[in-house]
C-alpha cells in the first residue's frame, strides 16, 4: 500500500528533522538557520492546508487569512485573556476554524452559478468581514490587539525558537502527511476528478458536494492548527497580522509556483518562496518583497500554471545540475554573500531552469501502436476475444421486458421555449432504443433529464421503480443509470485508465483503487482502447475519447446506458467500429439509449426507435415502421415529403 | 429622526461603492476580466489626487484633469496585455490579484504605510457640509454621489444608445456573432477597460476627498464593492446605483441602530442571499438572459 | 458573388469538411441540404468568418475571405443569420436591428434598412422596445433575419432558418426569402426541411459527412432518391 508506506517516509523525515533542534547546539547549526527553517515549516503547512482544497479541487480560495486568523485568535483569546492551556487552545483553535470552513463551504457550493469565480470572491470577503468583527468586539480584539503568553516547554527542547520550530515541524509533517494520504486514496481522486470535470464526476456517481465539504474542512483544520501557532511566534495578534491579503497572496504564489495537483507541490513552492524571501529581506529590499511576490504570481499563470513539481519529476536532472553548479561556483569564488546566498542563487537557478519555456509538458511522444487491426464487424456476435467479456455484469439486470426507465408527462421549459413538453415514454430492460429527431427537438435535454443533470419543470420519472425527480445526478448513477457526453469531457489528469478506474471506484458497486484498475482494463478492452490504458486522454483522438466516455460510463455498471451523439465527428471507418462497440456492450445485458443524427446508424442498431420532433413524441415503435411514418419523413424532410413518398 | 438621517447619509455613501463598483461591473460583464486590480488603479487615484493637491496646490476635484487621461492608458494598456495573453475569468482574478499586491506596497514604498490625508487648506470640500432641512451632509458624500450619477446615467445612456454602447453589449451577450456584425472586440475592450480604469481615478479622488488613505484600504473596500456588483448584476451599470444605495444605506442604518460589528455581517447575509436567490442581479428580467 | 474551392475544415479534432466546392451566382438562392453533423454549419461558418478553414479559399466577388478577420468579412458584402436564431436577448428587438448596421459601410443605410425590415416584418415594428428574449420563436427568427439585412448584404447565409418553429411561421419566413431575393440579394440557405428550400432554390447542394455528394438545380434535386437516402439514412 502506497499511502502506508508513505507515511512511515513521513515519520523517518519528522525526526530527522526533529533531531536537527534537539541537537542544534551539538550540530553547530546556527539559530538563524532554524528560525529560517521554522518559518518555511509554518509556510509549508499553511500552502498544504490551501492546496488540499484549493488546489486538489480546483476552487480557488482568497480566504486562507480567514483560518489562519480564527486559530490565532482562538489561541490568543483563550490563552491571553482567558488562561486556558496553549496546549488545549490548539485543537479548539482547529475546530473553529473547521466550523467555519464548513460554513463557508456550506453556502459556497450550494450556488449553481458562475461556481469558481463566486467562491473566489465570497472567500475574499470573508476575511475581512471576520476584521471588523474582531476589531469592534472587545471581547475578541476591539481593536487593541491581544498579547500570547508564552506556554511552557520541556527544558530539553531548549530555547523557545527550538519549542517553536519543533512545533512548526509538527503540524507541517502533519499536514503534508495528510496531503498525501488524501491524494492517494479515494478522497484525492474524487477531488481530482471534480478540478477536471465536476459535472462529470457527479454523473459517474461521485458524491462532489460532500467531498468539497471534506476538503474545505480539512483546510480549515489545518489552517487553524497552523494559525494557532502563528500566535505564539507573533506574540501579539492584531487584525492587520492575520486578516490581510498576504497570507492568502503567499500560499497560492507558493502552490501555484509549486504545482498544485500533488502533495509535494506547496512544499516545494513554500521553501523557494521562503528562501526568496528571506534573502531580499536581508539584502535590504524589505519593500520589495511583496511586489516580487506578486510579479511571480502574475507571470506564473501566464507562463507556467502548472508548476514546479510536474516538470521537476519529468526532468530533475537539468535542474540538480543547475543548483549543484551555481551553488559550487559560487562557493568556489568566494567573492560575494554567504554559504545561503550562494545556495538560494542555486536555488533559483533551477527553478529558471524547469520553468523554462521549452520544457513545457512533452505530449503524445510515446503512444503505443493500436493491435494488429480486428474485424469489428464481427465482434457484434461476440465472438469472445480472451480478456474482452464484460465484467460480471449487470446480466441480472432483472428479466428482459420489465420496465426500466418509466417518464410520465415530462417537460422542460428554458424561459418561454418549450425543449420537451409532455413526453411520456418507457423503456424496459434489454432495449436499445434509438432516440431520434431534428436538431432542437429535445433529444439532449431528455437526456440530461434522465440523468439529473437537468430538473424536469413538471411531470415524474422513475428508473428500476425508483423516483428520481429531484435526486442529486451521483444518486441516479448509483440507481443504475449512466451516460456519455456529445462532446468528451474525459478527467485530462487521469490516465485513459484511471478515468475509466474512477467510475469503477465511485459507481454503482464501488471497489478500491487497485481492484478498478483491473477491472477498467476490462472496460478499455471493450471498446478497444486497451493498448491506451496509459496514455492521457490529450493524446488520444476524438474516436478514441468517444470510446473512453463509453468504457468510463459502462464502468459504472449501469441498467441504462444513455449515448448522447457518440459518433459525431466520426468518419464511416470509425463510425462502424463504434456501431460494433455499442452492440457489444448490449450483448452484455445493458438496456442502451443512443442519441444519433445518422439515422443509418440507428436503423442498423436499434430494436425500437422513439422520434421527438419539438419537444414532442412524434412516433414509437420498431425503426422499419417509424421510420415510413409519414409524419417523421415530413419532420425530416419536409411538408410534402410524404405525399410523393413510395 | 438619527436613523433616517443614518440611512440618508448611507445611501450618499453607496454613491462611492457606485463609482468604484462601475468599471468592475463593466469589465467582468463585458470582457469577462475580473480585475481585482482595478482596487489598485483606484488607490493610486487617491494618492495621486492627494500628490497632486498637496504638492502642487491643485483643487482636489480637478485632479481628475489629470488622472483620468492617465488611468485610461493604464487600463487600456492592461487589457491589451490580457487580450494577447489570453488571460480571461480566472487566470484574470489571479493576475490581477499579483497586480493588485504590487501596486499597494508600491504604493507603500512611494507614500509610506502610514494614513495620509489632504489638510484642511488643500481640500476645503472635507469641513463642508450642506443641510437639506432637517438633515446635514458632509460635502465629499455629496459629491460623491453626485458624480456617481452622472458616472452611472452617462455610462447608461452610452451603453443604450450608442453604436459603440450596442457593440459592447451584444459583445458581452455572444461574442461570435457579435463579431459576424463588424464588432472588433479587441479595440472596444481596450476602450472599456481604459474608461472602467478611468472611473477609478475618480473613485479615487472620491476616496480621497472624505476620507485618509493608507496602502491597505483596498481591503476595506473589496467586500463591499463586490457586493454591490454582484447586486447590481454583473455588467449592469444602471444595477451598480441602485446596490450601492442599498448596501450603503443598510450598513450605515445597520450600524446605527445596533452595531457598526453586525454591519459586515449583514451585508454579507445580504450578498448570499442574493447570490442564491438572484444570481444574475437584481434587476435582471427573469428569462430574458 | 461566392465561390468556396476546396474548402477543408475541422471541428474539434475531427474534419468536418472535405474539399467541398461550391457557389452561388448574383441574385440566385442556392440551398445546402444534408444529414445533421453533415458539417453544414462548419461551412456557413467558415464562410462568415467564425470558423478557420484549414485549406482552401472562399472567394467573395472575386476576393478570398478565408483568412479575413470575422468582423471583416461583413465589409465584403457577407451577412449571416446564425443557427438558432442568437438574437441579442437582453436587448431591445430595435437594438438588436440597429446592430445589424454596426460595421461603418452599413451605418448610413440605418433608417432606411429599418423602414424596409419592419416593411417586411411589421410584427417587428410592433414589439420595437420588447426585450428580444421574451420574443417567440418565429419573431426572433425574423429578428434575425431583419439585423443580417441592416448589415446591407449582397450575400445572405441562412442557417437553418426553420429550425423549431411552427408551419405557418415557417411559410412566412421562406415568404420573406423570396422578398429579399426579389430585391437582389443572393442567398445561401441550409435547410433540413428539403422540400421547402428546394421550393425557393434555383440549385442546391447535398451536403453528407463533410463531402459534396450531389448538386443540381432544384427540379432535378427535388424527389431524388439520393437526398432520400441521405437525409433520411435509408
Amino acid at each position: 500500500m502506497i499511502a502506508a508506506r508513505g507515511l512511515g517516509g513521513f515519520a523517518v523525515v519528522f525526526m530527522a528533522l526533529a533531531a536537527l533542534a534537539v541537537w542544534r547546539e551539538d550540530l553547530g547549526l546556527p539559530m538563524f538557520y532554524l528560525v529560517l527553517a521554522s518559518t518555511a515549516l509554518f509556510w509549508v503547512a499553511q500552502a498544504t492546508s490551501w492546496n488540499v482544497l484549493s488546489g486538489y479541487s480546483g476552487y480557488f480560495s482568497f480566504g486562507q487569512g480567514a483560518f489562519v486568523g480564527v486559530g490565532a485568535y482562538t489561541t490568543a483569546v483563550l490563552g491571553g485573556r482567558h488562561g486556558v492551556d496553549f496546549y488545549l487552545t490548539v485543537p479548539v483553535a482547529a475546530v473553529f476554524s473547521a466550523v467555519l470552513a464548513l460554513i463557508v463551504g456550506g453556502l459556497a457550493f450550494r450556488l449553481r452559478s458562475f461556481r469558481g469565480e463566486i467562491f473566489a470572491l465570497l472567500t475574499l470577503a470573508v476575511p475581512f468581514i471576520l476584521a471588523a468583527f474582531a476589531r469592534v468586539n472587545s471581547e475578541i480584539d476591539g481593536g487593541q490587539g491581544v498579547v500570547v503568553p508564552v506556554p511552557e516547554f520541556p527544558e530539553w527542547m531548549g530555547q523557545f525558537q527550538d519549542f517553536l520550530y519543533l512545533l512548526n515541524l509538527l503540524v507541517a509533517v502533519v499536514a503534508v502527511a495528510a496531503a498525501f494520504a488524501i491524494q492517494h486514496t479515494r478522497f484525492g481522486w474524487a477531488l481530482a476528478s471534480i478540478r477536471d470535470a465536476e459535472d462529470v464526476a457527479e454523473g459517474l456517481g461521485v458524491a462532489t458536494f460532500r467531498y468539497k465539504m471534506l476538503a474545505i474542512a480539512v483546510t480549515g483544520l489545518i489552517g487553524g492548527a497552523a494559525g494557532s501557532l502563528f500566535a505564539l511566534q507573533i506574540g501579539f495578534v492584531t487584525v492587520e497580522s492575520v486578516f490581510g491579503l498576504t497570507i492568502p497572496l503567499f500560499v497560492i504564489v507558493m502552490s501555484v509556483l509549486g504545482g498544485r495537483t500533488h502533495w509535494f507541490g506547496p512544499v516545494l513552492g513554500a521553501v523557494v518562496i521562503v528562501l526568496i524571501q528571506d534573502r531580499l529581506s536581508a539584502s535590504g529590499f524589505e519593500g520589495w518583497n511583496l511586489i516580487v511576490l506578486g510579479a511571480i504570481l502574475a507571470v506564473l499563470v501566464v507562463v507556467a500554471p502548472d508548476g514546479l513539481q510536474a516538470r521537476l519529476w519529468r526532468r530533475p536532472w537539468p535542474a540538480v545540475a543547475a543548483l549543484v553548479l551555481v551553488t559550487g561556483v559560487l562557493a568556489v569564488v568566494d567573492a560575494w554573500g554567504t554559504p545561503l546566498d550562494w545556495f538560494v542563487s542555486g536555488v533559483l537557478a533551477a527553478v529558471a531552469v524547469v520553468l523554462w519555456p521549452g520544457h513545457a509538458p512533452a505530449s503524445a511522444e510515446r503512444r503505443p501502436p493500436a493491435p494488429d487491426h480486428v474485424d469489428l464487424g464481427e465482434i457484434g456476435e461476440s465472438t469472445g476475444h480472451s480478456g474482452q467479456q464484460l465484467p460480471e455484469n449487470s446480466k441480472i439486470n432483472g428479466e428482459p421486458g420489465e420496465v426500466l426507465v418509466e417518464c410520465r408527462e415530462v417537460s422542460r421549459y428554458f424561459g418561454g421555449v418549450r425543449a420537451l413538453d409532455g413526453v411520456s415514454l418507457q423503456l424496459r430492460a434489454g432495449e436499445l432504443v434509438g432516440l431520434v429527431g431534428p436538431n432542437g427537438s429535445g433529444k439532449t435535454t431528455l437526456v440530461n433529464l434522465v440523468s439529473g443533470a437537468l430538473r424536469p419543470t413538471s411531470g415524474t420519472m422513475a428508473v428500476a421503480g425508483r423516483d428520481i425527480v429531484g435526486l442529486a445526478p451521483h444518486r441516479i448513477a448509483h440507481v443504475g443509470v449512466s451516460r456519455t457526453h456529445q462532446i468528451p469531457k474525459p478527467f485530462e489528469s487521469m490516465t485513459v485508465r484511471d478515468n475509466v478506474a474512477m467510475a469503477i471506484m465511485f459507481g454503482r458497486q464501488p471497489r478500491p483503487l487497485t481492484a478498478a484498475r483491473e477491472e477498467a482494463e476490462q472496460c478499455l478492452d471493450i471498446v478497444h482502447l486497451g493498448h491506451l490504458a496509459g496514455a492521457r486522454p490529450a493524446e488520444i483522438n476524438l474516436h478514441e475519447r468517444q470510446l473512453l466516455e463509453m468504457a468510463r460510463a459502462i464502468a459504472t455498471k449501469p441498467k441504462v446506458l444513455l449515448l448522447d451523439e457518440a459518433l459525431a465527428g466520426l468518419n464511416p471507418a470509425e463510425i462502424d467500429a463504434a456501431v460494433a462497440v455499442v452492440r457489444r456492450i448490449h450483448a452484455s445485458g445493458i438496456t442502451i439509449v443512443i442519441v444519433e443524427h445518422l439515422l443509418r446508424v440507428v436503423n442498423q442498431l436499434a430494436t425500437r426507435v422513439v422520434v421527438l420532433n419539438r419537444g414532442r413524441l412524434l412516433a414509437d415503435g420498431d425503426p422499419r415502421t417509424v421510420m415510413s411514418d409519414p409524419d417523421v419523413i415530413r419532420a425530416y424532410l419536409g411538408r410534402h415529403a410524404h405525399a410523393r413518398g413510395s | 429622526m438619527t436613523t433616517l438621517q443614518a440611512a440618508l447619509s448611507g445611501a450618499l455613501v453607496g454613491g462611492m461603492f457606485a463609482v468604484m463598483a462601475a468599471g468592475l461591473s463593466l469589465t467582468w460583464g463585458m470582457l469577462r476580466v475580473i480585475n481585482l486590480a482595478h482596487f489598485g488603479l483606484i488607490l493610486v487615484g487617491a494618492y495621486l489626487t492627494f500628490e497632486l493637491a498637496t504638492s502642487w496646490g491643485i483643487d482636489p476635484i480637478l485632479t481628475i484633469v489629470l488622472t483620468v487621461p492617465l488611468m485610461f492608458l493604464v487600463g487600456a494598456g492592461l487589457q491589451w496585455a490580457f487580450d494577447r495573453l489570453g488571460v480571461e475569468e480566472f487566470a484574470s482574478l489571479l493576475v490581477s490579484f499579483g497586480l493588485l499586491i504590487i501596486v499597494m506596497q508600491t504604493v507603500s514604498n512611494v507614500w509610506s504605510a502610514d494614513f495620509q490625508r489632504m489638510p484642511g487648506d488643500v481640500n476645503p470640500y472635507a469641513t463642508q457640509s450642506v443641510s437639506l432641512g432637517r438633515f446635514v451632509f458632509p460635502a465629499p458624500t455629496l459629491i460623491a454621489f453626485v458624480f456617481a450619477v452622472v458616472i452611472v446615467v452617462t455610462a447608461d445612456q452610452v451603453l443604450r444608445r450608442t453604436f459603440a454602447g450596442r457593440a459592447l453589449r451584444a459583445f458581452a451577450e455572444d461574442r461570435a456573432v457579435a463579431s459576424a456584425f463588424g464588432i472588433d472586440h479587441r479595440r472596444l475592450g481596450m476602450v472599456l477597460a481604459g474608461l472602467s480604469a478611468a472611473s477609478a481615478a475618480v473613485a479615487g479622488m472620491l476616496f480621497a476627498l472624505g476620507n485618509a488613505v493608507t496602502p491597505s484600504t483596498p481591503f476595506e473596500w473589496i467586500g463591499v464593492v463586490f457586493a454591490v456588483v454582484i447586486l447590481g448584476g454583473i455588467g449592469q451599470v444602471g444595477g451598480v446605483l441602485l446596490a450601492g444605495v442599498l448596501v450603503g444605506t443598510l450598513s450605515a442604518v445597520v450600524s446605527a441602530t445596533w452595531s457598526p460589528a453586525l454591519s459586515p455581517l449583514v451585508l454579507f447575509s445580504a450578498i448570499i442571499l442574493a447570490l442564491l436567490f438572484r444570481p444574475y442581479g437584481l434587476l435582471t428580467v427573469r428569462g430574458a438572459r | 458573388m461566392l465561390e468556396v474551392r476546396d474548402l477543408e475544415a475541422w471541428y474539434l479534432q475531427a474534419q468536418a469538411l472535405w474539399g467541398v466546392d461550391l457557389s452561388v451566382a448574383d441574385g440566385e438562392v442556392v440551398c445546402l441540404v444534408g444529414p445533421n453533423g453533415a458539417g453544414k454549419s462548419t461551412l456557413v461558418k467558415a464562410i462568415a468568418g467564425l470558423h478557420r478553414s484549414t485549406r482552401g479559399t472562399i472567394a467573395v466577388d472575386g476576393v478570398d475571405v478565408a483568412r479575413v478577420a470575422a468582423h471583416r468579412v461583413g465589409d465584403h458584402g457577407v451577412a449571416l443569420v446564425p443557427e438558432g436564431r442568437r438574437v441579442f436577448a437582453r436587448m431591445s428587438v430595435h437594438d438588436n436591428l440597429v446592430l445589424g448596421a454596426y460595421r461603418r459601410g452599413a451605418r448610413s443605410g440605418l433608417d432606411a434598412g429599418l423602414a424596409r425590415v419592419h416593411e417586411l416584418f411589421p410584427r417587428l415594428a410592433e414589439r420595437s422596445a420588447q426585450l428580444a428574449g421574451s420574443l417567440s420563436g418565429g419573431e426572433q427568427q425574423m429578428l434575425a433575419i431583419g439585423r443580417a439585412l441592416l448589415a446591407q448584404p449582397r450575400l445572405l447565409l441562412m442557417d437553418e432558418p426553420s429550425l423549431g418553429l411552427a408551419p405557418v411561421v415557417v411559410d412566412e419566413v421562406f415568404d420573406a426569402i423570396r422578398t429579399i431575393n426579389a430585391d437582389g440579394v443572393s442567398v445561401l440557405l441550409v435547410e433540413q426541411d428539403v422540400e421547402r428550400a428546394l421550393e425557393v432554390s434555383a440549385r442546391g447542394y447535398v451536403l453528407a459527412e463533410g463531402r459534396i455528394v450531389a448538386s443540381g438545380s432544384a427540379a432535378e434535386l427535388t424527389g431524388s432518391a439520393l437526398v432520400r437516402r441521405s437525409v433520411l439514412g435509408l
